[in-house]
């Protein structure tokens, strides 16, 4: 190969590398929408279900409000453990470097009333 | 516009203003200082998106050795005028327009002529409603700002909590900084009466304030406008925006109930700390231990690769369950620091709920929170 030809040859692999990591953190930025859409689906359909569940029970005369409570608490508590935000401010959102967040922190364990 | 000035004093304003004054700007003419010279003295300007700052050097100050000649205004290059100003030869120098905003600066046997912008250009800073104002020392306004803006959040994910909450209400000024791990929060009577008020102000722009103080014995003014806060001393001006949107309700993550209390002395406390975290640092979560019995407290850093340490610590006082919990000894030593001297009690619920820290001697005025690590 002469000197020329691997100079454009470098010039074309570094055109096709540049284009390579252009795509990867395209890719990057749509996983991580996706996720997030995905984990807020996950809590809207868990929701959805409790609501259900809250409704048939309810129906059934059968009111232990405690118990609904923390099973939702505990989804709730999954969701967080999993590494993402159930924090209204936060929502849905992943959390950084698994930090801890004192708002989901409350949202799962607060008391309602206060 | 002609006068005459102290160079070093002239130099002490100009480092003030160009806290504001960023070479990143759209607008060109903020690059700039706007030097305004009236006949009771010469007033700077540096402005940029966040904060604004107007300084004002009076006749009457001896050490300035003011001198005018002829009103007038320019605005100049900030970044070299200020080269220019720092290698002039002599203590004094003196300024004169010229025509087409040239300037002469003249310093002994030194003399330059620089381009300048119509001032006349320049952005006019907010008009204020003196009205509405909270008179504070300065030396109380930087304890403030010391004990919360460390606790900001530096992401501009969710801009509001990069801000410190300050809310004036029935004779009470309460500051709350969050970055969602940790939380710091202080709350000082106020006597002056004014109009309550809710706002978010930027913490940088809290930072730079807090740095652009000269002295702490005189009193600040406050002034809230629409959307934006001005800072007044004698002699300055400091304007920054405010953050817009609802900060988060804080008050709900303050616990009240707790199962395990334990009080140490601070300057103790951060020195295990800061040993602990030799190791934890090297770690890949960055966590240390705390292992509470009615008997021993003791402090636990690990590092896989490098080894571990162990202390016992010396407290004052402990009560209530025994309790082994983690956390982010980084949090913690910035809590400490924000405390200064004296002692300080650790409150805690459970190893998973976070946990409060407060001055022993506490009137609930100071109080901080940090969320524990959770493992399994
Ligand atoms: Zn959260």
């Amino acid at each position: 190969m002469d000197k020329r030809t691997l100079y454009d040859e470098f010039d074309r692999l570094e055109e096709d590398t540049q284009g390579l990591v252009r795509k990867l953190v395209e890719m990057k930025q749509t996983m991580s929408k996706l996720i997030e859409t995905n984990v807020n689906l996950e809590m809207e359909n868990k929701h959805l279900r409790e609501r259900l569940i809250e409704i048939e029970e309810r129906q059934l005369e059968l009111s232990s409000t405690k118990q609904e409570l923390s099973k939702s608490r505990m989804n709730l508590e999954k969701i967080y453990e999993e590494g993402f935000h159930v924090c209204n401010i936060y929502y849905g959102s992943r959390r950084e470097n698994d930090e801890e967040c004192a708002f989901c922190l409350d949202v799962i364990y607060g008391e309602r009333n206060k | 516009m002609k006068f005459t000035v102290n160079r070093n004093a002239f130099l002490a304003e100009l480092a003030t203003v160009q806290r504001a004054i960023s070479s990143k700007t759209t607008i060109p003419i903020l690059t700039g200082v706007k030097i305004v010279l009236s006949a009771d003295g010469l007033s700077l300007t540096g402005s940029n998106a966040d904060i604004s700052i107007e300084t004002f050097l009076s006749i009457e100050d001896e050490k300035a050795e003011l001198t005018i000649e002829k009103n007038g205004a320019i605005v100049l290059q900030a970044r070299f005028f200020n080269e220019i100003i720092r290698k002039l030869p002599e203590t004094t120098l003196t300024m004169e327009v010229l025509e087409n905003n040239q300037v002469h600066i003249i310093s002994g046997k030194a003399a330059f002529t620089v381009n300048g912008l119509d001032a006349d250009s320049y952005p006019h800073l907010p008009v204020i409603d003196e009205k509405n104002q909270l008179k504070l020392p300065v030396r109380v306004l930087n304890k403030i700002i010391n004990e919360t803006t460390f606790a900001v959040s530096l992401h501009e994910s969710r801009p509001i909590l990069t801000g410190v909450h300050c809310i004036l209400s029935s004779a009470k000024l309460l500051a709350v900084a969050t970055d969602s791990h940790r939380l710091s929060q202080r709350i000082i009577p106020v006597e002056q009466a004014m109009e309550d008020f809710d706002v978010v102000i930027p913490g940088k722009s809290l930072l730079e304030l807090s740095r652009s103080f000269k002295d702490e014995e005189e009193l600040v003014e406050i002034s809230i406008m629409e959307n934006q806060v001005l800072f007044k001393t004698k002699n300055m001006y400091f304007y920054s925006r405010l953050l817009e949107g609802n900060y988060p309700d804080t008050n709900r993550l303050i616990p009240d109930n707790f199962n395990t209390e334990i009080e140490f002395k601070v300057t103790e406390l951060l020195a295990a700390i800061e040993r602990a975290s030799l190791l934890s640092h090297e770690g890949r979560n960055n966590i240390v231990k705390l292992s509470i019995s009615s008997e021993s407290v003791v402090l636990y850093g690990n590092s896989p690769e490098i080894g571990n340490v162990e202390e016992d610590l010396s407290y004052k006082n402990v009560k209530g369950d025994p309790l082994d919990i983690s956390f982010n000894p980084d949090y913690m030593k910035a809590a400490l620091k924000a405390f200064g001297e004296g002692e300080v009690v650790v409150k805690f619920i459970s190893p998973i709920r976070p946990f409060t820290l407060e001055p022993t001697e506490s009137d609930a005025t100071f109080i901080q929170l940090i969320t524990p690590v959770r493992t399994n």
